[in-house]
């Protein structure tokens, strides 16, 4: 597609939004994810109310403490409940995942596990979190539902019109459900001609098309107390994190260093032994000691040790470019294109990277590139492929896309979930979507700086 | 002389082969892992087995467990054990109990072709063949603590290269010497050092070993 076509479908893609937004099946899944939250809602805040106020009202005595606590510690344990409940309905519904809270310490003895559990951050934030919900949730869902049902409602308002002055003509049925202009029995005007029931129609229009907003409105609050209240977004979680993402580029770091050593264990080392040997023979053939001089066959073994140390070399430099190839110090457009031409399957290239990352990161994104090509070649049975490298929001997006048979996936110990943990080292993130029948595409995202 | 090859590495595997056949020995197998090899020498006998102490599936030691299992279930084969880095506790366990047919090279003593055929002629006859580069380490790490002091300059040659397995007439033809020049340093070596007298070559390279592992 060329630039000015591509820059048209730019200009013109908010609007199309708008148009779609209504039928659209992200639409649809705000709807049920709201009306599935609030009866969730409702009945995790009350199972969790009664144990906490009863626990709490029982701790402030002397007699019930113990009871107390452990009723505060079993609504703890509810919420923590409700809160993964959430959690699974909001990336199930919502695409929004949320980072796993690490479990705390369990703390010894009864006591001392009863005392975690109090302390346990996650407990209070989901009492938090459904308490802050609550009015959230039914307001929310309730206007949500108004909208849709009003834009429903006068969408089909010529069927009710015309069913409802049917009905009028038999007088002591004066106001039928539909000849006002709300559902409801209370207020609205009165339709009497045709012509109105049509206008009433049009006002659908807007409607429709403003209610996905509304519950992306709603689901945008509710996101925002998932991630804030719900997930604690606190140092001490991000300390984890970069310690175990640490964790993994020392051992990453380790891995790449004895496949490195073995490659020349395997490669280079056995060759050059083979090579002095073929030479010593050599040397006995011309005559280094008493034995017979052969020089046909010291030819031979010359040629075949010359032949071995060619492809030595070869090896050598294939080891090399492996550890850092000397293309990336032109930067990545060049590095990337000469991975696209490499490739087996036609790879289209798009790269638009006006400042260079530091040159860690243009080292992740190159080898990311270059397994990702190697795996379009090696498992998807792709005819074209794209490569895209762009700067998005001082991020570096790479996006790999084939129309092949699909079915990539990031299983425990494969190929692209050590990417993924390779890329999660440098707080990058690396999404793959690709259905069973292709096509795929996965991209990766990184920060300029490590 | 009749021999089985054990080395995962298809390139050194037929260096080998080549190597082998051009000084009229027979190459009965070539195998690249320790399965093979324990099935090549039982169904051929060879005279000698050379084997490689990294092969799959974990490339650590498979090789060298296969060469002791070897040891014990065919005595009268030979084993030579090769690797690319010495590890002295390998050697140790190789010789553990005796230090009949049994060598550790190197693998860069592969380009060395006349001392790697010799080496591996000594082991096919039930002698022993210790690297080199082992027998420095032994006698540099341990050397200072023992009475090595005590021993001239050619007796330290002499002990080094007794520890290879070498017999008396392969040392006096390599520092050119006569067989009864390094038989009275031999001698004055185990007098000096408190080695009892031993009968063959490969007991000595033995009695060596212990007293520098005590």
């Amino acid at each position: 597609m060329s630039e000015r076509a591509r820059d048209d479908r730019r200009a013109w893609s908010p609007l199309l939004a708008v148009i779609r937004a209504p039928v659209s099946n992200r639409t649809w899944r705000e709807v049920l994810y709201c009306l599935a939250g609030l009866p969730a809602g409702l009945a995790g805040f009350l199972a969790v109310l009664v144990p906490l106020a009863a626990g709490a009202a029982l701790s402030a005595s002397v007699v019930g403490a113990f009871l107390g606590v452990l009723l505060l510690v079993a609504a703890l344990n509810i919420a923590i409940g409700a809160g993964s409940l959430f959690r699974g309905l909001a990336s199930g519904l919502i695409a929004v995942t949320l980072p796993e809270a690490p479990k705390p310490a369990r703390g010894s003895g009864v006591l001392g596990r009863l005392e975690a559990r109090l302390r346990d951050g996650r407990g209070w934030r989901s009492v938090a979190y459904l308490a802050a919900r609550l009015p959230v949730g039914s307001l929310g869902s309730g206007l949500i539902l108004a909208v849709w049902t009003y834009a429903l409602f006068f969408l089909t308002y010529p069927l009710w019109w015309n069913a409802a002055t049917r009905q009028a003509l038999e007088p002591h049925r004066r106001h039928g459900l539909s000849s006002v202009l709300t559902p409801f029995p209370a207020g609205g005007a009165r339709i009497t001609t045709a012509g109105g029931a049509f206008e009433v129609m049009l006002l659908a229009l807007p409607l429709l098309l403003l209610a996905p907003w509304v519950g992306r409105g709603v689901v945008a609050l509710d996101t925002w107390l998932l991630r804030h209240v719900l997930t604690s977004a606190s140092l001490a979680s991000r300390v984890r994190e970069l310690e175990e993402s640490r964790a993994l580029a020392v051992d990453d770091a380790a891995a790449r260093l004895r496949r490195v050593e073995r490659d020349l264990h395997d490669g280079a080392q056995a060759r050059l032994v083979a090579i002095a040997m073929t030479l010593g023979m050599a040397r006995e053939k011309l005559g280094a000691d008493d034995a017979g001089v052969d020089p046909a066959r010291a030819r031979e073994l010359v040629d075949s040790a010359h032949a071995g140390l060619k492809e030595a070399v070869s090896e050598l430099r294939d080891l090399a470019r492996g550890i850092h190839p000397p293309v990336l110090d032109n930067g990545l457009p060049d590095a990337l294109t000469t991975l696209a031409a490499q490739s087996a399957v036609p790879v289209g290239h798009f790269v638009d990277v006006p400042r260079r990352p530091t040159a860690s990161i243009e080292a992740i994104a190159y080898f990311c590139a270059a397994e990702l090509i190697a795996n379009v070649g090696k498992h998807s049975g792709a005819s074209a492929a794209a490569l895209e490298a762009h700067l998005v929001d001082d991020d570096l997006r790479l996006r790999v896309w084939d129309n092949g048979c699909g079915g990539a996936a990031a299983l425990p110990g494969g190929g692209l979930a050590g990417l993924g943990e390779r890329i999660r080292t440098v707080d990058g993130a690396l999404e793959i979507s690709s259905p069973r029948g292709g096509p795929t595409t996965i991209v990766v995202r990184l920060p300029m700086h490590a | 002389m009749r021999v089985v090859i054990a080395e995962d590495s298809a390139v050194l595997r037929e260096g080998l082969v080549q190597l082998l056949a051009d000084r009229g020995h027979e190459v009965c197998a070539a195998v690249a892992d320790a399965g093979s090899l324990v099935a090549a020498v039982r169904e051929e006998r060879p005279d000698v087995a050379v084997v490689d102490i990294r092969m799959p599936p974990t490339h650590t030691d498979e090789g060298l467990r296969a060469a002791l299992e070897l040891r014990s279930e065919f005595p009268e084969t030979g084993v030579l054990v090769f690797s690319q880095y010495i590890e002295t506790r390998y050697a140790a366990r190789l010789l553990e109990r005796n230090a009949a047919g049994v060598g550790y090279l190197l693998k860069d003593r592969v380009a060395d072709v006349a001392d790697f055929t010799a080496a591996l002629e000594r082991v096919a006859a039930g002698g022993t063949a210790l690297d080199p580069e082992v027998v420095r380490q032994l006698l540099a790490v341990r050397g200072a603590v023992s009475g090595l002091a005590a021993l001239t300059a050619r007796e330290r040659d002499v002990l080094a290269l007794m520890a290879e397995g070498r017999s008396n007439t392969a040392i006096a033809a390599a520092l050119v010497i006569t067989d009864g020049a390094v038989e009275k340093h031999v001698a004055s070596i185990f007098g000096k050092l408190g080695l009892e007298k031993s009968g063959s070559d490969n007991r000595r390279v033995l009695a060596v070993l212990q007293y520098f592992n005590r």
